[in-house]
């Protein structure tokens, strides 16, 4: 009876599922003019996309929406972000990821590759010329204004050949497709391409979200693509004790997650500029244990701002020498230093003709046509036909849909500056190029409940092996936001997918991880000096933050409750705090919140070395207290505020703990935080148990040292100077008192590296010995301020040998 | 001419810094048909950890030093002998200003001399609109390269003022010009912004001036420092011309040539990076002496 009544309405409910399927696909169809990934010209579905396809039809929207979720889940957890400029702050954006993958059959990707190949030992020509022998300009093959004018040539690399021999290992191309289904390259970058992690983590992404069609489809895995990287940088090295390292221009950078991730994904160190010195010849990485060698550099860094001794000397991101070891053939940098030239938009202009006069052969996979102003010809070609150009900076290193809208399409300009065209290209023709106004194909994308035609151009990768080069199989593709398909209204932004290259067959499965048979447990490398600096920091601010929650939240809770707003313990701690320059006026003063955006920041230098759980919570701590700052009233409000606050920092703390990897880097953090709340007792022991100690202090300072009940537990008596000062100071097994901070950190101390050298203590070690050894021996009633000023002294003093034997 | 010069730089910092690596060029280039360097050293004290010499791309001596332990003074010592060749006069084969691109197209070389480096924007020197609106005024229509040159360095020289406390060594071309006031290094710079935005290729020289003028003569605005000027690419057949505008004369016997750059970036006596907490203080001792033939 009761399934009967229930049977009108699964069928509805089965029609309503079987309608939404056919709308997520129906109606799908490529824009007049241009072609499609999915459909083919007549229409039908390309058949690597049948499966795909006919496992969407089967979903629901609820269905999809939910894979999507779990897509964005992943990266959001993975803390996979972007910095995006231009805004009033600089702001982390989530990856905005399509999640319909694009599928292109591993026939086509063939012609593609080879075409990039051939592309790729191309510019190696051309850029090995420009820097060395300089033929094609003798010779008429490359007007010299492009290079003599270009802000890319780098004149000190001029005759310093790589130490490798090769000028270009890592290069990408953005491709599109054309009208007449053939791809174009609309440009190449070899200064330093960005993208290649991010493609990782659409892959991982996408994966998530149809993980059942993926490994149904054979699709052709990325990994061995890096590990054949990895290995030819592994064989650039000279002396096996070499490091490895991507060069970061830093956090601020756009794409830093993209160098955490690949040297993470890598094996190799994370350095910046200022983690290299040059010695002798060659390039060392400041550590932890002492200076250790570098041997390849895959930079991520604009190469005018490596060395401000030679190239860009207002760059502070730099590392002076580094030409001068790169003469001296000590060190390879991926790529060479100068190799940015050939991003040039002018010189596209001139590759078909430099490929058929190097090899004898046309380009295979031609670029956008490309007309140089500088040039008579050119320049009247480019007037005369402005209806189909786009114009832009000649010297431009930036292809035209990412230049920031410098580029203009031609027939835009037309209404508003008609005459003035031909003035302008023939005054500043030299610095203007015409560039064809290509239109891209579409590919799904899933707006509005529906899959819908969107501009695409996909960005391919190519490295350099021990094999010849090698070509991606995917890399992402960039999703226009509209459906224009002029490429040039890719400047307005939009999303990235996946790209699957499809495999009639089943593919090789590999993964950079070793099979587990032959597993070596690897120590970690030596710790950068810069890294163990900003640990040192972060445990510093971290817990000298939580110094000065406790004493507030102590504060309020008496001002809550006192009679007289001046009674002599508030006046006296309101004292003291303003000696540490926070002010008691503010219920969460702002001192704390530089404090914790100090934490915030040594955190960010070093993100590459925290869970994604570590740093949201301290971002969630950094945002809690600054809404706190904005609306919280002194007294119990604060109270509250100061102990959810406390929470949240014992959140971050516990996660550290809980999570971080036991070593070196652990050690400096941990330092950092015993030695600050050593400070931070032996200060406030020092102001409140003089002889002139208000009413209720030695209370309030039971609370702020959280020992209230162990008090009442071992003295059984009323709370006084002597018991206070045992607890607080003396007790080894009062994880707030003094001693036991110090004996926390002669234990670290002993397994940092260095610690003995030939035999004898570090400076540090000896340091840190005998500070300990002072305390260990004394009573509480020898505690006068006079000595905890010495201990103050002497803390600080163990920082400042800690940075010297270390940090510099 | 022959000539002995000793150049002081000394750097005295308020804190001790612990290390740094700089790049000096202050030694003579032999240049022939125009002098010869007959001997010259560049000393440091203290001693620096490291040193190595160099010849960078546009062909100037370049030595590197590196210091790993602390100092509180740097100084920096050349001393060198050059003889100078007189600049033969000549009619002025330097083509008409519309002549000169075309010209220019007939030149495929990037050897250091060749104009292509000398023709865009360089470190230092960005295209200015103020200072190519003032440059087209001194432009009449047939006018040669040299004429024009000429016509600058004359223009610039009476419209500006010498002024050593008006700028600093980061002063810009487009600040300097709006001051109209500044060194030999703001009055080169303008100049040469002046000539790169009507297509002439123009490049920075920084040398010596003789210090104590023939009897007779004024004494050279200067002299006291290292000096600079200018040079410009006067077609194939002239070549480079160098013009002094502080002085608004020929750079001839008095100038001795350290070296050649697109601006004051790529000649800079003393590039420095230092780790250093305080501020410095610089001074220049320069001597220029002829030496009279037994």
């Amino acid at each position: 009876m009761v399934k009967s009544a229930a049977e009108p309405q699964l069928k509805a409910q089965a029609q309503a599922k079987a309608k939404a399927r056919t709308d997520l696909v129906s109606g799908y169809a490529a824009l007049p003019g241009s072609a499609d990934e999915m459909l083919d010209k007549s229409g039908a579905v390309r058949p690597v996309w049948q499966h795909l396809l006919a496992a969407i039809g089967r979903m629901d929207e609820t269905d999809l929406v939910n894979r999507f979720a779990r897509a964005d889940r992943y990266l959001r957890d993975a803390g996979v972000f972007y910095r995006a400029y231009g805004s009033k702050e600089n702001t982390e954006r989530n990856w905005p990821l399509s999640h319909i993958p694009v599928l292109i059959d591993e026939k086509e990707w063939q012609v593609v590759s080879e075409g990039l190949v051939q592309r790729a030992e191309l510019l190696e020509k051309v850029v090995a010329d420009i820097y060395g022998e300089g033929r094609l300009v003798r010779e008429g093959f490359l007007p010299p204004a492009l290079v003599g004018s270009n802000p890319e040539f780098l004149r000190p690399l001029v005759g310093v050949k790589p130490a490798d021999g090769h000028f270009l290992q890592f290069c990408s191309f953005e491709i599109g497709r054309g009208p007449d289904g053939n791809w174009w390259v609309l440009s190449d970058r070899t200064e330093a391409p960005s993208g290649a992690g991010f493609a990782l983590e659409n892959r991982v992404a996408t994966t998530r979200a149809f993980s059942d069609v993926y490994a149904e489809t054979h699709v052709h895995r990325l990994a061995s693509f890096f590990g054949a990287f990895r290995d030819t940088l592994q064989a650039g090295k000279r002396h096996p004790e070499d490091r490895i390292a991507v060069l970061s221009p830093g956090v601020a950078n756009e794409t830093y997650f993209e160098h955490a991730y690949i040297a993470r994904y890598l094996g190799f160190m994370l350095l910046e500029g200022e983690d290299l010195t040059v010695v002798g010849d060659r390039v060392m990485v400041r550590t932890v244990a002492g200076l250790k060698p570098v041997g390849v550099l895959w930079r991520r860094l604009d190469a005018a701002f490596a060395d401000p001794l030679e190239l860009n000397q207002n760059s502070h991101i730099g590392t002076p020498g580094l030409v001068e070891a790169l003469r001296a053939g000590s060190v390879s940098i991926v790529n060479a230093l100068g190799s940015g030239i050939l991003q040039t938009r002018a010189f596209l202009a001139f590759l078909p003709r430099i490929s058929r006069h190097l090899t004898g052969e046309d380009l295979r996979l031609p670029s956008i046509a490309t007309w140089w102003c500088g040039q008579a010809a050119e320049q009247a070609h480019v007037a005369a036909n402005i209806e189909k150009m786009v114009i832009g900076p000649a010297y431009s290193v930036r292809p035209f849909f990412d230049d920031n809208e410098q580029s203009v399409l031609g027939s835009t300009l037309r209404d508003n500056a008609k005459t003035s065209i031909g003035e302008w290209l023939k005054t500043d023709g030299a610095k203007l190029v015409g560039q064809e106004a290509v239109t891209l194909s579409t590919t799904p994308a899933f707006v509005n409940g529906k899959l819908t035609p969107r501009p695409m151009s996909l960005r391919v990768f190519a490295a350099r092996t021990l094999d010849g080069w090698q070509i991606m199989p995917g890399g992402f593709a960039r999703i226009g936001s509209g459906d224009d398909v002029a490429a040039i209204a890719m400047q307005a932004g939009g999303s990235a997918a996946d790209v699957w290259i499809v495999s009639d067959k089943p593919v090789a499965r590999t993964s950079l991880l070793p099979a587990e048979e032959s597993f070596t447990r690897n120590m970690p490398g030596s710790l950068p000096s810069r890294a163990a600096d900003n640990l040192f920091w972060l445990g510093r601010y971290i817990e000298r933050a939580e110094g000065a929650l406790r004493i507030l939240r102590a504060w309020h809770g008496r001002y809550a409750e006192a009679a007289n707003p001046d009674m002599p313990l508030l006046k006296d701690v309101t004292e003291y705090l303003a000696a540490l320059d926070i002010d008691t006026k503010q219920p969460v003063p702002s001192s704390l919140l530089a404090n914790i955006s100090s934490a915030l920041f040594s955190a960010s230098n070093i993100r590459d070395r925290f869970s994604p759980d570590g740093w949201l919570a301290l971002n969630d701590l950094a945002k809690t207290a600054r809404k706190f700052h904005a609306t919280v009233q002194a007294g119990d409000d604060a109270t509250h505020a100061m102990t959810i606050l406390l929470r949240k920092l014992a959140g971050f703390a516990g996660l550290v703990h809980e999570n971080m990897y036991r070593f070196t880097g652990w050690r400096f953090l941990s330092i950092g935080r015993y030695l600050e709340r050593g400070l931070h007792m032996t200060r406030l022991l020092g102001h409140m148990t003089g002889p002139n100690t208000p009413d209720g202090a030695y209370d309030m300072l039971l609370e702020i040292g959280d020992s209230v009940m162990t008090h009442r537990r071992r003295y059984n008596v009323a709370t006084a100077s002597l018991t206070v000062t045992d607890l607080l100071a003396l007790d080894p097994l009062n994880p707030r008192s003094i001693l036991y901070q110090l004996n926390e950190i002669k234990t670290e101390v002993e397994l940092l590296p260095n610690a003995f050298t030939n035999g004898q203590m570090s400076s540090f070690y000896r340091e840190a010995m005998r500070l300990h050894a002072g305390l260990a021996v004394m009573t509480p009633d020898g505690m006068t301020p006079a000595v905890y000023r010495r201990f103050e002294q002497d803390l600080e003093h163990l920082s400042d040998v800690l940075a010297q034997t270390y940090l510099s | 001419m022959i000539y002995d010069i000793n150049l002081k730089i000394t750097y005295a910092y308020d804190v001790p810094v612990s290390g740094g690596r700089h790049m000096v060029r202050v030694l003579p280039l032999s240049q022939p048909g125009r002098q010869r360097l007959v001997a010259g050293s560049v000393s440091c004290v203290p001693t620096p950890q490291e040193r190595h010499e160099s010849t960078d791309f546009f062909r100037n001596a370049a030595t590197s030093i590196v210091f790993r332990t602390a100092h509180d003074r740097l100084m920096i010592r050349m001393q060198a002998r050059v003889t100078v060749d007189p600049v033969p006069i000549t009619a002025d084969f330097s083509p008409k200003l519309a002549d000169l691109a075309p010209a220019l197209a007939t030149v495929w070389t990037l050897d250091p001399d060749s104009p292509h480096h000398f023709m865009g924007v360089s470190p230092r020197l960005p295209e200015v609109a103020t200072i190519a609106a003032y440059a087209r005024t001194a432009v009449c229509d047939g006018m040669t390269v040299n004429e024009i040159a000429r016509a600058l360095c004359t223009r610039i020289h009476k419209d500006f003022t010498y002024d050593p406390k008006a700028t600093t060594v980061d002063t810009t071309p487009a600040a300097a010009f709006k001051l109209k006031r500044g060194v030999c290094q703001d009055f080169a710079h303008v100049m040469i912004v002046a000539l790169r935005s009507l297509g002439i290729p123009a490049g920075y020289v920084s040398g010596f001036l003789r210090t104590i003028p023939p009897p007779g003569k004024e004494r050279l605005e200067g002299a006291d420092a290292m000096h600079a000027w200018v040079r410009y690419w006067a077609g194939p057949i002239t070549g480079w011309v160098e013009l002094d505008p502080t002085n608004d004369i020929p750079a001839g016997t008095d100038h001795i040539v350290v070296g050649h750059g697109r601006d004051y970036a790529d000649v800079a006596p003393v590039i420095g990076i230092l780790k250093s907490y305080g501020g410095q203080t610089t001074e220049q001792a320069v001597d220029v002496v002829p030496v009279l033939p037994a």
